[in-house]
C-alpha cells in the first residue's frame, strides 16, 4: 500500500538558501519605498496645513531618523532598479523573422533610459528651483 | 585516493515510519565518484534496503534528482570531490514533492502538468508525409535551449511557488509550452495560451529565478516563464480586440 510522505513548506523556507535570501531582499525593497511614499504623503498633508506645519516636516527630513529613512529608501530603489534591469534581457526578447535585436542592446537601452530619466528629473528639478533658489 | 566521506541520508520507509529520519553511512571517496556512485555503493555493500532512482548515469534520463546539502542536484552529475571540505553530504528526496520512499520523490504531479500544456507539434492539417516542415537554423535557435529539458524536476524542487501551491504548472511545463509556441512549425499556441494565462500559469511566477540556477541542462526556465508573461499580455490584447469584433480567442 502506498503511503507517501507529504512535505510541508516551512515558514522559514526563504532562510534556507542564499538564492532565496537574495530574492526576498529584492522583494523587500518595496517596504522602504512604502515608508518613503507615506513620508511624501505626510509632506503634502503638512503643506496643506500651512507654512509652519510644512517647515516642521522639512526640518524632520534633516533629523538622523529622517536621513536614515531616505538613505535606506534610496538604497532600496537602486537595488531594485539594478536587479530588475539586469533581468530585462531574459524577459524582453525581440527575435522574429522580421525583427531581431541583440539582447545586449536591449539591456543597454534600458540602462541608458534609466540614466536619462533620472538625470532629466534632477535637471528639471534644478531648473524649476533655480529662480527661487537665486531669489 | 582511499579516503572516505560521510553521507547523511534522509530515509522514509512507508511500512514502518511515520516520518522521515536520518541515517549515516561512510562511503569511499575518490575524485571520480559521483553521489550516485556513493548511493549505489551503499545499496550494494552496506544497506540493500535503501531506495533511490537512476538509470542513465549521464545526465540524460532525469531520474536521479535528489537534494544534496539543500540544493537540487542530479546525483550522477554531482561529485563527492566537491564536498570533501564539507566532510558530510546531506542527501534527501527532492523538495516540494511527496516522498514515496527514501530518496524517491513522486513526480507524477509534475508529469501531469507537463502533459497539460500539450508539449508536441500541433498542426491544423497534417501535411503529406513526403514533405518535411522545413525550418531555418535561426528559427530553431529561438526554442533550442528550451527543448533541452530532461524532466528531472530539479526546478520544481527549487521553486517556492510550487512548494506553496502544487497546482502551479511550474517551470518545466511552462517552459515546454513556450518551446512549442516558439517553434515555427507549430500551429497550436491557441490551445496552450489558456494554460499560460491561467491562475496556475505564468502569473503565479514571481521570478525567484532559482529554477534556472539549478537546471542541469541550462534550459533557463525562469526566462521562458517570464517571456511567457509578455506572450500572455499580448494574447490578452489580441483577444480583447477579437472579442470586440465578435471572434473567438487566438
Ligand atoms: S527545466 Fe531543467 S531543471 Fe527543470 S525539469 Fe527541465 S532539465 Fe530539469
Ligand atoms: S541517472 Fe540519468 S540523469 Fe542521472
Amino acid at each position: 500500500m502506498r503511503k507517501p510522505w507529504q512535505p510541508q513548506q516551512p515558514r522559514s523556507w526563504w532562510l534556507r538558501n542564499p538564492a532565496y535570501r537574495r530574492y526576498m531582499l529584492r522583494e523587500a525593497t518595496a517596504l522602504p519605498l512604502l515608508l518613503y511614499t507615506l513620508l511624501l504623503l505626510a509632506g503634502i498633508v503638512q503643506f496643506s496645513r500651512g507654512e509652519a506645519a510644512f517647515a516642521t516636516w522639512l526640518s524632520w527630513l534633516q533629523t538622523p531618523a529622517g536621513l536614515l529613512l531616505q538613505g535606506i529608501a534610496l538604497a532600496a530603489a537602486l537595488l531594485h532598479a539594478v536587479t530588475w534591469v539586469a533581468l530585462v534581457p531574459k524577459i524582453l526578447v525581440i527575435d522574429s523573422d522580421r525583427l531581431r535585436i541583440d539582447p545586449r542592446h536591449v539591456l543597454r537601452a534600458h540602462q541608458l533610459g534609466a540614466l536619462a530619466g533620472n538625470l532629466g528629473l534632477v535637471g528639471a528639478t534644478l531648473w524649476l528651483l533655480w529662480p527661487a533658489g537665486g531669489a | 585516493m582511499s579516503d572516505t566521506i560521510e553521507l547523511a541520508v534522509t530515509r522514509y520507509r512507508p511500512e514502518q515510519d511515520t516520518q522521515p529520519w536520518e541515517q549515516r553511512y561512510t562511503v569511499p571517496c575518490s575524485d571520480d565518484m559521483s553521489v550516485l556512485d556513493a548511493l549505489n555503493y551503499i545499496k550494494d555493500a552496506l544497506d540493500p534496503s535503501l531506495s533511490h532512482r537512476w538509470s542513465c548515469r549521464m545526465a540524460i534520463c532525469g531520474s536521479c534528482g535528489v537534494m544534496v546539502n539543500g540544493e537540487p542536484k542530479l546525483s550522477c552529475k554531482t561529485f563527492l570531490r566537491d564536498y570533501r571540505e564539507a566532510g558530510v553530504l546531506e542527501v534527501r528526496a527532492l523538495d516540494n514533492l511527496p516522498v514515496e520512499r527514501d530518496l524517491v520523490a513522486d513526480i507524477s504531479g509534475v508529469v501531469e502538468h507537463i502533459e497539460a500544456v500539450k508539449p508536441w507539434l500541433i498542426r491544423h492539417s497534417e501535411a503529406p508525409v513526403d514533405t518535411a516542415h522545413s525550418q531555418t537554423p535561426a528559427q530553431m535557435a529561438r526554442y533550442h535551449a528550451f527543448s533541452q529539458c530532461i524532466n528531472c524536476a530539479l526546478c520544481y524542487a527549487a521553486c517556492p511557488q510550487f512548494g506553496r501551491n502544487p497546482a502551479f504548472l511550474g517551470p518545466a511545463a511552462l517552459t515546454l509550452a513556450q518551446r512549442y509556441n516558439l517553434d515555427s512549425r507549430d500551429e497550436g499556441s491557441s490551445e496552450r495560451m489558456p494554460w499560460l494565462n491561467a491562475e496556475e500559469g505564468v502569473w503565479s511566477c514571481t521570478f525567484v529565478g532559482y529554477c534556472s540556477e539549478v537546471c542541469p541542462k541550462d534550459v533557463d526556465p525562469a526566462s521562458a516563464i517570464n517571456r511567457g508573461k509578455v506572450a500572455s499580455d499580448i494574447n490578452y490584447g489580441v483577444n480583447l480586440f477579437r472579442l470586440l469584433r465578435g471572434k473567438g480567442d487566438a
